[in-house]
């Protein structure tokens, strides 16, 4: 441990960490636009300068100099907000907008814009310029994902960066050289195979790459994120589902907007994902917006949601040999629900509701597993899998089956056996269980998943359960109850 | 003439630059001498002893340099000549290059051998054609003679060079960028720490001098350190290659012992300004050091104190005699141009500075200036001072401060009169070209 000074406070930190982490580890604020915890450290925006003096220098000739790439010294002085620190800063926060087109009006970034924060914060003078600023692509498409806006980029290379360092595709470079430079992809198209491309998108200070899914859809400060775990694989990456805050509702316009997922971004959570996730966390509104079950039947007949259960509480009570397919999808607490309510009653196995999609990358070093189920550990944990063959999990005399999720095709059940079916989506197959109940989705309530590695992540609720749909939790207990 | 001379003792002709002759003037007997009964230490030893500073225009001691680098230390050195000769004015390593090669490839032999270094490189500046031919064809004679490869002479010691061409980027020559262009990256400069001799070309330990400082090496351990010493003054031993060009009588690459009267070399030995007019300013080191005006040359001294003194620097040795009737606030133009054109785009200060220089010279120029746009240009220089990377924004701040220091009237003539005060009067090149 080194001890040394910043703003007049001792410090401790640790012997090779640098002003800027050393500063960040022990609470004090030094602005940065380049510099990223995940990322190498290229010093090319220089406004983390900072006053060093070095021990033994007299007071007040200190030097200015880069934070993020100074190695800390025992006994340096380190002023964060001298009058020359403030000079600088203000200097070049001028540079850095001298071209950027401060179109904060129309820009996604407005509002949560490293650019637009610091601004506000250390420079806030009109600019000091009355010559033609330097034009380039407003709308350059970088992938059917992202579009980059080159007048709004001020070349911090984090998204170089983080295609070289994190994501290992080596798709973006920069063309050209001074004010002309360019971020641009590399010509084999590899960007847009890049499966963790659209991370380029949140670790952008300011509003230069933008996601085409989202591109205009609401501005930042009508939304909030609920905290929530990504279902995609068994990473379980922690996400923050983007939504309308309650006070910005719509009354008028299309009321689904209030119960929509506007975008996906990463929970940072150093045990699972870091700051990252991949660009099927990204697209979860396509898999929680689809059509819903909404009511409960038997045999595609529509019944009260009552009813339904106490009928499927009667089969069960009945039945001589049943046999449950329990869902991966199930957060822990519905699986323990599921186990002590159930569990005895049935001969259990785990399916897999989601299998690889076709294309899709099945495991690489960074996220991305193999398993494309959220929940597979802690339902491993309380249950045998699935056999290879599912036709083998059933004994002939199987007389009841009770499928809990998608993702199973009735055609392996045995023929003969009666169907309790616990659905949240519109699928053909929820017509043919002898009992369908509609079940709620990860975004209507909370709950937790425990990764492969173990790591258990929470979810919260963060829109209002449909009318007619039960959690499985409650569903269980009803089944199971006695009487 | 101005003084003992070192590298220019060597007398250019149409075979100079080959092995043959190279070898009949003594050539490569250093780099025997040294294989045979030196250690690696004591060579560096000597090029402590020497003082001599870099000539590529930072002037850092080259033994100091060198001293940084660990023998022993169980990894690989590098060694790298800088022969990416781009600061406007500068024309002196060309020469070297060009008639005396096998002394800058005996000089880095010499080098290597102190350093431990396995792979050398030279980093060419990519317009050099016949500086090129001519070094290519130098190393192969020296493969094919065995100066390079494995087990020199005979003894344990080997080494292979590359020669390494640029693609025309002036921050190509910065130390930093250099290294990153030959590992095949785009040429942006490096932030310090960690400094080269520590973690440089490929992460190892790297030293980079200049041409001229290399050529040096074999003179300076062929006489020894205090001999080398012995010419030039106490704090700049040594001589300096000078290219002078522009309104100057006798252009040319010439070799000046430091502590030379400025003056005396300017109008004495490069005969003064072209066609006998009167000298405006000179610029004594490169476009990036402060211009002197003709009053101030006159009590400078060419050597690194008496420079600084003056506001000014050595620099690379590129001298550009300026005439009498030239339009500073043009020259300026021209300067901030290149500037902006050559600005690697990396960091803040000089992607946006250099751009925003040049338009408002540009707009000066068309008549389109403000008073107050002359303090922008020198605010937005010293909003470079320092804050930069590499030494690039801070050499155009120089530059633009320097001239417009000394030379403001014209600055404000031109903004209030939509027209250079200086119209027509440079008449300097009439009739004395031919």
């Amino acid at each position: 441990m080194i001890e040394f000074f910043i703003n007049g406070q001792p410090v401790q930190a640790e012997d090779n960490q640098t002003v800027m982490q050393a500063a960040k580890a022990n609470g004090f604020f030094i602005p940065y636009f380049c510099w990223h915890p995940q990322l190498s450290v290229p010093g090319n925006c220089r406004i983390c300068m900072v006053e060093v003096t070095n021990e033994g220098q007299a007071e007040g000739t200190g030097w200015l100099e880069i934070a993020c790439n100074m190695p800390i010294s025992k006994g340096m002085r380190v002023l964060t907000d001298s009058d020359k620190v403030k000079k600088r800063r203000k200097e070049t926060l001028q540079f850095i907008t001298l071209n950027h087109p401060v179109d904060c009006g129309i820009c996604d970034k407005a509002g949560e814009c490293t650019l637009q924060d610091y601004h506000y914060e250390y420079n806030g003078s009109p600019s000091v310029s009355r010559d033609v600023k330097v034009h380039a692509t407003k709308h350059y498409p970088l992938s059917d994902r992202i579009v980059l806006d080159n007048e709004r980029c001020i070349m911090c290379t984090r998204c170089v960066r983080f295609t070289r360092e994190v994501s290992k595709s080596n798709s973006l470079g920069v063309q050209s050289r001074g004010d002309h430079s360019l971020i641009r992809p590399v010509e084999d198209g590899s960007f847009e195979t890049d499966p963790y491309s659209d991370n380029v998108i949140d670790i952008c200070p300011v509003g230069a790459l933008l996601s085409r899914p989202f591109l205009h859809k609401a501005r930042v400060w009508y939304l909030e994120p609920t905290a929530s775990v990504c279902p995609g694989c068994e990473r379980g990456c922690n996400v923050k589902l983007w939504h309308r805050k309650t006070e910005w509702k719509l009354k008028a316009l299309d009321p689904q907007q209030n119960a929509r997922i506007d975008r996906v971004t990463p929970l940072e959570n150093d045990a699972v994902n870091g700051p990252w996730i991949c660009n099927k966390g990204r697209d979860l509104a396509q898999v929680f917006e689809r059509a819903r079950a909404e009511q409960a039947m038997l045999k595609g007949e529509a019944v009260e949601l009552q009813a339904a259960i106490v009928i499927a509480r009667e089969m069960i009570k009945a039945a001589r040999r049943p046999v449950a397919l329990v869902s991966n999808w199930g957060s822990n607490e519905e699986l323990a629900a599921f186990y002590g309510a159930l569990g005895p009653r049935f001969a259990c196995h785990v399916k897999r509701d989601w299998q690889p999609a076709p294309g899709e990358r099945l495991e690489d070093d960074l996220l991305i597993k193999p398993d494309k189920n959220p929940n597979s550990a802690a339902a491993l944990a309380l249950f045998p899998a699935l056999p290879a063959d599912p036709r083998t999990a059933f004994p002939p005399d199987t007389d009841l089956v009770l499928v809990w999720g998608e993702g199973f095709s009735f055609a392996q059940l045995p023929p003969k056996a009666r169907i309790i079916y616990l659905n949240s989506w519109l699928q053909p197959e929820n017509g043919h269980a002898d009992v369908f109940l509609p079940v709620s989705v990860q975004t209507e309530r909370s709950g937790h998943y425990t990764n492969f590695q173990g790591a258990v992540s929470a979810f919260e609720a963060c829109f209002a359960k449909k009318a007619g749909v039960a959690d499985a939790e409650t569903l269980f207990g009803a089944m199971g109850a006695a009487s | 003439m101005t003084g003992r001379k070192l590298i220019m003792n060597f007398e250019v002709t149409p075979t100079s630059h080959l092995l043959a002759d190279y070898r009949a003037r003594g050539g490569y007997a250093t780099l025997e001498r040294v294989l045979r009964e030196m250690r690696p230490e004591q060579v560096t030893k000597e090029v402590v002893a020497s003082g001599i500073l870099g000539h590529g225009g930072a002037a850092f001691p080259a033994g100091r340099k060198w001293g940084v680098i660990k023998l022993n230390d169980g990894q690989p050195h590098y060694l790298c000549a800088n022969a990416d000769e781009g600061e406007p004015g500068t024309f002196k390593d060309r020469w070297i290059l060009e008639n005396a090669p096998h002394l800058l490839l005996e000089s880095m032999l010499i080098s290597a051998y102190a350093l431990q270094v396995r792979n050398a490189f030279v980093y060419i500046r990519g317009e050099f054609d016949l500086p090129y031919r001519r070094l290519a064809a130098a190393v192969e004679e020296a493969y094919a003679a065995g100066w390079f490869g494995q087990g020199i002479l005979g003894t344990d010691f080997s080494c292979d060079i590359v020669v390494y061409r640029g693609a025309g980027s002036y921050v190509c020559g910065e130390a930093s960028a250099l290294i990153t262009s030959i590992e095949g990256k785009k040429g942006y400069p490096r932030n310090r720490p960690p400094r080269l001799t520590v973690r440089g070309l490929y992460q190892r330990p790297t030293v980079i001098n200049n041409v001229e400082t290399l050529a040096n090496v074999t003179t300076i351990v062929a006489q020894g350190g205090e001999a080398f010493r012995k010419v030039g003054t106490a704090k700049s031993p040594g001589t300096q290659l000078v290219s002078i060009s522009g309104h100057v009588q006798r252009p040319g690459v010439y070799e000046v012992e430091y502590g030379t009267p400025l003056a005396k070399f300017i109008y004495e030995e490069c005969g003064g300004v072209l066609g006998g007019g009167k000298l405006k300013c000179i610029v004594p080191g490169g476009i990036s050091t402060k211009v002197l005006t003709a009053a101030e040359i006159e009590t400078v001294t060419y050597d690194h104190a008496s420079l600084t003194a003056a506001g000014s620097g050595v620099g690379s040795g590129g001298m550009v005699v300026i005439a009498e009737g030239t339009c500073m606030v043009r020259l300026l133009q021209i300067l901030l141009r290149f500037y902006h054109h050559e600005s690697c785009g990396q960091c803040t200060p000089c992607r946006e500075g250099m751009g925003w220089m040049h338009r408002i010279i540009d707009r000066i120029v068309a008549g389109d200036g403000r008073p107050e746009d002359i303090d922008q240009l020198i605010r937005i220089s010293n909003a470079n001072d320092g804050t930069t990377i590499c030494g690039m924004g801070d050499a155009a701040g120089y530059a633009t401060v320097g001239i417009i220091a000394k030379y403001r009237d014209e600055f404000e003539y031109f903004i209030e009169h939509k027209r250079s005060k200086l119209d027509g009067r440079l008449e300097v090149a009439a009739g004395v070209v031919a």
